[in-house]
């Protein structure tokens, strides 16, 4: 895995409560100074408000390995960054207990064009589905069901 | 090459998630190798967490089941040593 540079930094945040991404995002980049660069993509993903089945969901409950996944976040990222010659990168995700609606996952991505930027945002987020240590359960009508698999793209 | 640093009993600590760690009751537990040299899926056949078949005495792991050595992920024949933290991981399904 690439060791990110100083000049393409790589933020992870694993969060334990609600957060509002547009805020989160303009810290984000209120830190990254005044020299902005030319392009940038985000992704926002929300729980949908039904379980996998159809039913009402209550909640979607986050279970993660501490410390492997925010490594794990960190090493997809910079990789992901290296490999689209991307710059800034920001993974911010939910744990624990989510209420529908509520955001879950923001990525952004700052590039020298739309291509770049566009496209590790993508991939990024397909990675980590599949390779960062978070399982998801589905909660309704009071009882919880692990989630099989992921979402078709 | 002296032994100072490795814990006593040739023992690695094992963490179980989500489905996994519920279907066997228990998320962590040290647990000493039967064997001097033991890969992951050697370790994952001394748990026998899962029913053995009729015929068979021990349960191959799972190919959808991967394995994290010291929180990286890791190959399942990777040998193991004394201390590691062994890590069985279900299908992930994050983002």
């Amino acid at each position: 895995m690439p060791t990110p540079s100083p000049k393409h930094p790589i933020v992870v945040q694993l969060l334990e409560a609600p957060f509002e991404p547009l805020e989160l995002l303009a810290a984000w980049q209120r830190s990254l100074g005044a020299a902005g660069t030319a392009a940038e993509s985000h992704f926002i993903g929300r729980v949908r408000p039904t379980t996998a089945s159809g039913e009402p969901l209550e909640a979607l409950e986050l279970e993660h390995y501490p410390g492997m996944s925010e490594a794990q976040l960190r090493a997809l990222a910079g990789a992901c960054a290296a490999r689209h010659g991307a710059g800034a990168v920001l993974v911010a995700h939910r744990v624990g207990r989510i209420a529908p609606g509520e955001a879950i996952v923001l990525v952004a991505v700052q590039a020298d064009r739309r291509g770049p930027a566009l496209r590790c945002v993508q991939e990024l987020l397909e990675d980590l589905k599949h390779h960062a240590p978070f399982w998801k359960r589905e909660w309704s009508g009071g009882s919880g069901t692990w989630v099989a698999g992921n979402t078709p793209l | 090459m002296g032994h100072q640093a490795a814990p006593p009993d040739n023992q690695v600590r094992v963490r179980l998630f989500a489905a996994l760690r519920e279907q066997a009751g228990w998320g962590e537990r040290e647990i000493r190798l039967d064997t001097g040299s033991a890969s992951a899926a050697d370790l994952w056949r001394q748990l026998a967490l899962e029913a053995a078949p009729p015929g068979s005495t021990a349960v191959d792991l799972p190919p959808t089941i991967r394995v994290a050595i010291n929180q990286a992920f890791a190959t399942a024949d990777t040998p193991l040593r004394p201390g590691d933290e062994v890590a069985f991981l279900p299908p992930i399904t994050g983002g």
